[in-house]
């Protein structure tokens, strides 16, 4: 390979490689370099300085020139990416678009990126729930996929370890299948969130309401303080970046942590090609890069390779990474590398409307977002026609609304003097998929990108199950909402197609086998061991929370693994 | 380098909306730069007095004033799509033709009474359905820029960018609720 980089070997050679600096390449970035590792970072992307490089965080409205909506022209010209939420005039440039990045869609899926310093930290929904036991043992119980190498007692203390730093707001609820935490003081529930929450525990017991944990400083602690970051302001506007760090991102956090060690080297504009296996040595020795400007190459090496690239990203990244040893991807001797790919199943809403509690509303912004019911269906045993099944979200507000019905001088005064609409109450579903074979991503030999990379075949569809699940959940709500005297209910499903959950996972599971896994229990490739892999390409399954906790979780349990058996001589 | 852009490094921002120097004005077109929409001086003259009788001006300025004809104008250019485009040119010459009917005159020389008639017969759905989906898609245009403008959201009704609270029950009285 021709190296067109002037550097000598030795100036290119790290103690560990980080392939990507989005949430989970931001933990392993700052655990290596703080353990004393010269580590390099590589980012496809621009670099985004925490501060420096939000350039919307300030602007008003009225500074939008089309007042938040994106154009027509966008939207024609990029349908993915335009479906997604957060893609709005003040946020667009944090966000990959189609006809930049082209993949082929061998069945609907909205692959939603953000390719810079960061990723998609920096626009996350923040969402921070712990796994339990539930979900760990559930593929054994439920027999699909394979049985999870670790358990929940093997995660706790990273948990209580990310959380304590990144910071997370949310209360101790004392239940089974949400275990408590390390939590800031947790966001109340408003009036209605909280006579469902008690709605709820009247009619049904197992179901609860609690307030969504997140990770925002409701009152930072010294360490929060210590990284430059301060007590969330509520302007939930957090997907321009926050001014005040307010929320966890790479940017805010972990990055700048990393810088202050000394031993960070944060290469933006690097385009991973794949990893380097060397036959001889037996492991990886470093990593192929692509100047996303230039489109030179250069190879970089290192003992440790952290690959966390995204859960896409980083399949495509180990199926391009080929040697004699490995002819269909890197560690790949199960052939089941980019397959058993899972997602979330967001399809399905339920809106309604309260006439109660009229003499309370909300005043300033919630960053929580409100309500969170934890999964309650099949949770000790099989109960239902459907396996596993969803969480879902429970926010309930009140509106400042005018009467726009007039015009001239009377309806000016309208305007300005709103008055407050009833209780408007939303549920969203977060169904747990079943990872399956056919739900794979595959190299499209034919189809190049702008730097020569093959394009990513994804091939992620809906099945059954989760038809049933949309259904369950529609019904379930619909009876929740009715029990508490919620009128005007009314029952949707998107039809989305899968990956505008913005939670794709596996591909690269872990596992007790190597014959069915890739991955063993500390995230390390079976059959080349200086490779980690701990972001969402790990998953072996979904479960309904969000998964960003576990990935930092399993990051940092992994990095503490790596350094340690390094120091024995081990990788 | 064509016209547009050439234009478009000349603008000048006035109340968050775009408007070109006069020297760059192309005879009898609009005052802003626009894609799609072909909209001649005269009807901007008339969106700007519809836009006028819709939110007046009164201790406060008036549409007007903050250009919210010509907002109307940039989003639906920019944000519409092509059918929804046509419906808006076509309903306002729709417009033109009805208050012509009406009054004998153009809305622009008719009499602040015999507008204000008209308007009231557009905004109570007494009018043709075309005259209707334009004068809609205006109304909804203006009372977003009204509402999203700089004015309403720093003096009369504010918008706190940095709420730095939540009050989970906030307590209010009856007279706020509709």
């Amino acid at each position: 390979m021709a190296n067109l980089n002037t550097k000598s070997v030795k100036q290119r050679t790290y103690d560990a490689i980080v392939i990507g600096s989005g949430i989970s390449g931001g933990w392993a970035a700052k655990e290596l370099t703080e353990k004393g590792l010269k580590t390099l970072v590589l980012e496809r992307g621009r670099d985004v300085k925490h501060g420096k490089d939000y350039p919307t965080t300030n602007k008003m409205p009225y500074e939008f020139e089309h007042r938040g909506e994106v154009p027509l022209e966008i939207r024609e010209k990029e349908p993915v990416i335009s479906r997604c939420y957060a893609f709005r005039e003040d946020a667009m440039h944090f966000f990959v678009r189609d006809s930049e990045q082209p993949y082929v869609q061998e069945k609907p899926f909205d692959w939603i990126r953000g390719y810079q310093v960061g990723g998609k930290s920096l626009m996350w929904a923040r969402q921070t729930q712990r796994w339990s036991d539930l979900d760990f043992e559930g593929p054994a119980r439920d027999g699909f996929a394979v049985d999870w190498p670790i358990r929940y007692k093997d995660l706790a203390p990273w948990y209580s370890y990310v959380e304590k730093f990144a910071g997370i707001s949310g209360n101790n609820d004392g239940l089974a299948e949400l275990p408590d935490g390390d939590y800031l003081p947790g966001y109340p529930l408003n009036s209605v969130e909280d006579y469902f929450k008690q709605q709820l525990k009247n009619s049904y017991g197992n179901r609860h309401v609690i307030s969504a944990r997140c990770a925002h400083l409701s009152k930072p602690n010294p360490i929060h303080l210590e990284q430059g970051r301060g007590q969330c302001q509520n302007r939930t506007l957090c997907q321009r970046g926050c001014p005040f760090g307010g929320y966890f991102s790479s940017n805010s956090s972990t990055l700048p942590w990393a810088e202050r060690t000394g031993n960070l080297t944060l290469l933006p504009h690097s385009v991973v090609e794949s990893v380097i296996y060397d036959e001889k040595a037996g492991k990886a020795t470093g990593v192929r890069v692509i100047d996303a400007n230039t489109k030179d190459v250069t190879e970089y090496y290192a003992n440790i390779i952290f690959v966390n690239a995204a859960a896409l990203n980083t399949n495509s990244i180990l199926l391009n990474s080929t040697s004699s040893r490995f002819p269909n991807g890197l560690g790949n001797d199960s052939g089941l590398l980019g397959k058993y790919v899972a997602f979330h199943n967001y399809r399905a809403r339920v809106s309604a409307e309260y006439d109660g509690l009229l003499e309370y509303a909300t005043d300033g912004r919630n960053p929580a977002g409100g309500g969170y019911i934890p999964r309650f269906r099949n949770l000790y045993k099989q109960e239902t026609d459907f396996l596993r099944g969803y969480a879902a979200g429970f926010s309930a507000r009140r509106f400042q609304s005018e009467d726009r019905s007039g015009f001239g001088a009377d309806l000016k005064q309208q305007l300005l003097n709103p008055t407050w609409s009833n209780w408007k109450v939303g549920s969203h579903m977060m169904g747990e998929t079943i990872p399956k074979e056919e739900n794979y991503v595959s190299l499209n030999r034919d189809q190049k990108d702008a730097w020569g990379m093959p394009l990513l075949n994804i091939s992620i569809g809906y099945d059954d199950n989760d038809e049933k699940m949309v259904k369950d959940y529609q019904e379930q709500m619909t009876e929740m909402f009715t029990k508490a005297g919620f009128t005007n209910i009314k029952v949707t499903d998107s039809n989305q197609a899968p990956g505008l959950d913005i939670h794709e996972m596996g591909g690269v599971r872990m596992g007790q086998d190597p014959k069915t896994s890739l991955l063993n229990k500390y995230n390390q490739l079976h059959a080349c061991k200086n490779v980690f892999v701990t972001d969402g390409a790990c998953m072996t399954s979904t479960s309904t929370q969000n998964p960003s906790l576990t990935y930092m979780a399993l990051t940092a349990r992994a990095a503490d693994y790596a350094v340690s058996e390094m120091k024995k001589g081990n990788l | 380098m064509n016209r547009r852009s050439v234009v478009k490094g000349l603008l000048i921002f006035a109340g968050g909306v775009a408007v070109l120097p006069s020297c760059v004005l192309e005879e009898g077109k609009a005052s802003i730069p626009l894609d799609h929409l072909d909209v001649s001086e005269g009807q901007e003259k008339l969106l700007a007095e519809m836009v006028e009788t819709i939110l007046p001006t009164t201790d406060t300025p008036g549409a007007r004033e903050m250009g919210l004809h010509l907002f109307a104008l940039k989003m639906v250019d920019d944000c519409y799509s092509e059918q929804d485009r046509q419906a808006f040119m076509q309903g306002m010459a729709a417009f033109e033709g009805m208050a012509k009917k009406q009054t004998g005159d153009t809305f622009l020389d008719a009499s602040p009474k015999q507008r204000q008639e008209i308007i009231v017969a557009v905004n109570g759905k007494n009018a043709p359905e075309e005259v209707q989906a334009f004068y809609s898609i205006l109304k909804n245009e203006t009372i977003k820029g009204y509402l999203n403008s700089e004015l309403v959201m720093t003096q009369l009704r504010v918008y706190e960018l940095v709420p730095g609270r939540y009050d989970a029950y906030y307590p209010i009285t009856k007279a706020q609720i509709s």
